[in-house]
């Protein structure tokens, strides 16, 4: 086993007597703070400046809508829960709740899919819709758990995370509310965290290079990014 | 694995006639009656051979209502001569255990804790009080017939809030019913049985809201002029009753309540839990080389973090303001670094059992590289301020001495044990993850004042460092496309990322990781395969560490007591759960 002694007389000198009538120790101390005065300010002055959170960050929830940049067993899914194939603009969930198995809080959720009021003959019938989507963030814990469970990639976490409401109702979030969430969002910076097939590809970035206030709080010397492995580029 | 030798323990069974070893591939479990418990210690202990002399973990487990005897006291010892563990069963008749506090004086609270959450009495505890709830709470919540939800007893209509007349529905409401809260007489009661013998004039309270307590931690003083004669602590402001929780859900949503234990150093909470799963599930050798790598990454900076924090907020309470500033400067960069990584700041729940749930982003290593270059410099600094400074020296050396035997009583870890000479650490003990893979020093201290485990940290940040350097030169190597999260080829396990259909298996493990404020065991009991743990035992670090405040602060002026709880440096999500 590796083991360094640390200690007074071990890898630290005790103060000599010239430091301790020449108050050495001070002056030194003081050329430290003197030298750290002169660096740059990093203080991000917020609400002027505001840090763009990174593409990962866990905020908010939204419920994508079909935009054709589904996953390919998609179909596949829509046909198993027996839901109406959803058009371009309509939600892709498909009331399976898995995000709600996997939610360490499971009362967060109320989900109900409702089966179609349609005629015997009609191509629909038989088939269910999402009725309720209601999401009770005040219990949100944020773990990012639902968004993986999702296979369909249409709850997911937004880079919102001013939560704050006059009443708990603000708290409870309904379907048209989250899909207007994530229209936003991808609209936004969609491009930033999902490829065409909603999956994080690997050119998804640590953070937006180009936001100076993150940048500040880096004393304006950002480390510059590049690939991570041997064989990315 | 650091458990005890099967030689060893055959030769234990040899000698001892009544011991009966537990047949479990993952740890090494014995029963052992209760008339013969004290005698059988007392060998463990003493014998020049086993010298399990280091107290690591004592709690209990319930069986169920329908169990006789229902209630089982499990221990867990360390033998620093051979570094090896021991987990030793014993069944409680009568709802009754002997005491261990003659033996480890690190029993106490761990007693109390017992007698609070299962209702256990302890034969011999000097002062049997509740360790988190109040003394006139009436139930003992981790009993298996105590409901999650607890018993909603008490009216609390300003719950159910009004918003112009109306009630809230559906979802907004709460239950007007609430669980039972203290009253100030109960607290008053709490207090009061706390210090039954004073012994002299004064008991001066200290917090729970103080800002020199960094958390909720209620601190009772028996003064005599400036000195203190004897003290006792009040912890459980913030108690929410994780294990209990934890035996409601699976080990993957486990991960998500251990960020908010330690939620200074998140990322190593979550790791020894990572660590307990994996061990009982068999897999922890099998986990993908990259996740290993990552993980030891991450768990590193998340420890450089944390020393980041504890430095600032530790010169800030013996008067050096300044360095508080220039810590949170270094720590925002980090925190960055894992909100890019991970999608959060604080509560970050980036591990999982079985590896990590997504691999690094594009640039994270650059990052980090970029963070590491700049940092030893930044601690010369840091050092040059205070290592050395004549009022920093007056203040900490020689100031409240844990010796080294004090670290087998109490079963101290992290830094706080290394300052005192012990060189226990998980990472060279275990060697979890890439540990065995990567080099570097465990910092010891010589005498164990408070100098000694600020010494210790600021060493421990290096060695942190050159880890960082190691992994990510290593990370380096590897491919996009090699895996993050192990794939069993077994078809009847089951471990996902999200969580969903996690089984765990039938045994026990006790398993932690080497935490910034000590160790995080998990103590994992299963009676048969399923989803949820049957016991999910938290062996906080932290805790532990706090229990030596109250003997370590004996004879010293009030002033130490800054000192003395900046250097042990207890985050009260962890010692209270």
């Amino acid at each position: 086993m590796g083991i360094k002694k640390v200690g007074l007389n071990r890898n630290v000198r005790p103060q000599t007597l010239a430091e301790k009538i020449f108050f050495l120790d001070f002056i030194k101390g003081l050329k430290t703070t003197i030298k750290h005065l002169f660096r740059k300010v990093i203080t991000v002055d917020f609400p002027y400046e505001v840090v763009e959170p990174t593409p990962r960050f866990r905020g908010v929830h939204g419920l994508r809508n079909v935009d054709g940049t589904e996953k390919d067993d998609f179909d596949a899914w829509v046909k198993k829960l027996k839901i109406k194939p959803p058009e371009k603009g309509e939600t892709r969930c498909i009331a399976c709740k898995f995000c709600q198995a996997a939610c360490p809080v499971p009362d967060i959720f109320e989900i109900k899919a409702k089966k179609l009021d349609v005629p015997k003959d009609h191509p629909h019938y038989g088939l269910k819709v999402l009725d309720v989507f209601n999401m009770d963030l005040g219990k949100c814990m944020f773990c990012g758990l639902c968004t993986l469970a999702c296979p369909t990639i249409c709850i997911i976490h937004t880079d919102i995370y001013d939560l704050s409401t006059y009443s708990r109702r603000g708290w409870v979030l309904d379907k048209e509310k989250l899909s207007k969430i994530a229209d936003d969002f991808i609209a936004r910076r969609g491009s930033e965290k999902y490829d065409e097939k909603s999956e994080w590809p690997d050119y998804q970035r640590l953070w937006n290079e180009a936001d100076l206030a993150r940048a500040k709080a880096w004393e304006n010397n950002p480390p510059k990014l590049g690939p991570n492995y041997a064989d990315q580029t | 694995m650091s458990w005890i030798s099967e030689e060893r323990l055959k030769k234990l069974a040899e000698r001892f006639g009544f011991i009966k070893i537990v047949d479990n591939p993952q740890a090494s479990v014995i029963e052992v009656p209760k008339e013969n418990l004290i005698d059988f210690l007392k060998f463990l202990k003493e014998d020049e051979e086993y010298q399990f002399k280091m107290f690591i973990d004592w709690t209990v487990i319930d069986h169920g209502k329908k169990a006789d005897p229902r209630f089982q006291g499990v221990l867990i010892l360390m033998s620093p001569k051979n570094w090896e563990r021991i987990i030793i069963k014993v069944w409680a008749t009568d709802e009754r255990l002997p005491s261990l506090i003659p033996l480890w004086k690190g029993a106490k609270w761990a007693e109390r804790e017992a007698w609070d959450m299962f209702g256990i009495k302890f034969d011999g505890h000097e002062n049997l009080v509740r360790m988190f709830l109040w003394e006139t709470y009436p139930y003992h919540p981790l009993r298996k017939d105590f409901p999650v939800r607890g018993y909603e007893e008490v009216e609390l209509p300003s719950l159910n809030e009004k918003e112009r007349f109306d009630q809230l529905e559906g979802m907004m409401n709460y239950s007007r019913k609430h669980t039972a809260l203290p009253t100030l007489e109960d607290l008053e009661i709490t207090q009061k049985k706390r210090m039954p013998n004073k012994k002299s004039q004064m008991v001066l309270n200290w917090g729970p809201l103080h800002p020199g307590t960094h958390g909720t931690i209620w601190f009772l003083f028996d003064m005599e002029g400036e000195y203190i004669k004897d003290c006792d602590i009040i912890i459980g402001q913030l108690h929410r009753g994780v294990e209990k929780l934890a035996e409601n859900l699976n080990v993957q949503q486990i991960i998500t309540y251990t960020d908010r234990m330690d939620y200074i150093a998140a990322i190593n909470e979550n790791h020894s839990v990572c660590i307990a799963g994996e061990k009982l599930l068999g897999i922890h050798e099998k986990i993908p080389e990259k996740a290993k790598y990552i993980r030891t990454m991450m768990a590193e900076l998340s420890r450089i973090n944390s020393h980041l924090l504890w430095l600032g907020t530790y010169a800030l309470d013996l008067g050096a303001l300044t360095m508080f500033l220039y810590t949170f400067r270094e720590r925002e960069k980090l925190m960055d670094i894992f909100e890019g990584i991970t999608g959060a700041r604080f509560t970050i729940n980036y591990f999982r059992v079985g590896g990590v749930y997504a691999d690094l982003p594009y640039g994270a290593l650059d990052a980090i590289e970029h963070f590491i270059k700049e940092l030893p410099e930044r601690i010369n600094d840091y050092e040059t301020l205070l290592t050395r400074n004549r009022i920093w020296l007056k203040r900490n050396i020689d100031v409240c001495i844990i010796p080294e035997e004090d670290v087998y009583e109490y079963g101290l870890t992290g830094a706080v044990a290394r300052a005192s000479g012990v060189p226990y650490d998980l990472r060279k003990i275990d060697k979890y993850d890439a540990y065995g893979e990567v080099e570097f020093d465990i910092p010891v201290g010589e005498k164990g004042d408070s100098y000694d485990r600020y010494l210790v940290r600021m060493e421990e940040i290096r060695q942190s460092i050159r880890i960082v350097e190691q992994c990510v030169a290593k990370l380096r190597k590897m491919s996009k496309n090699d895996p993050f999260f192990y794939e069993p080829e077994d078809k009847k396990m089951k471990i996902t990322i999200d969580g969903r259909g996690t089984k765990l298996k039938k045994g026990e493990v006790y398993a932690g990781a080497d935490n910034p404020r000590g160790e995080l065991g998990v103590y994992i009991y299963m009676p048969k395969d399923g989803i949820k743990p049957y016991r999910f035992r938290l062996r906080s670090g932290a805790f532990y560490n706090l229990q030596v405040f109250t003997k370590a602060i004996i004879g010293r002026p009030l002033a130490d007591a800054i000192t003395l709880l900046s250097t042990i440096d207890p985050v009260v999500g962890e010692t209270d759960r």
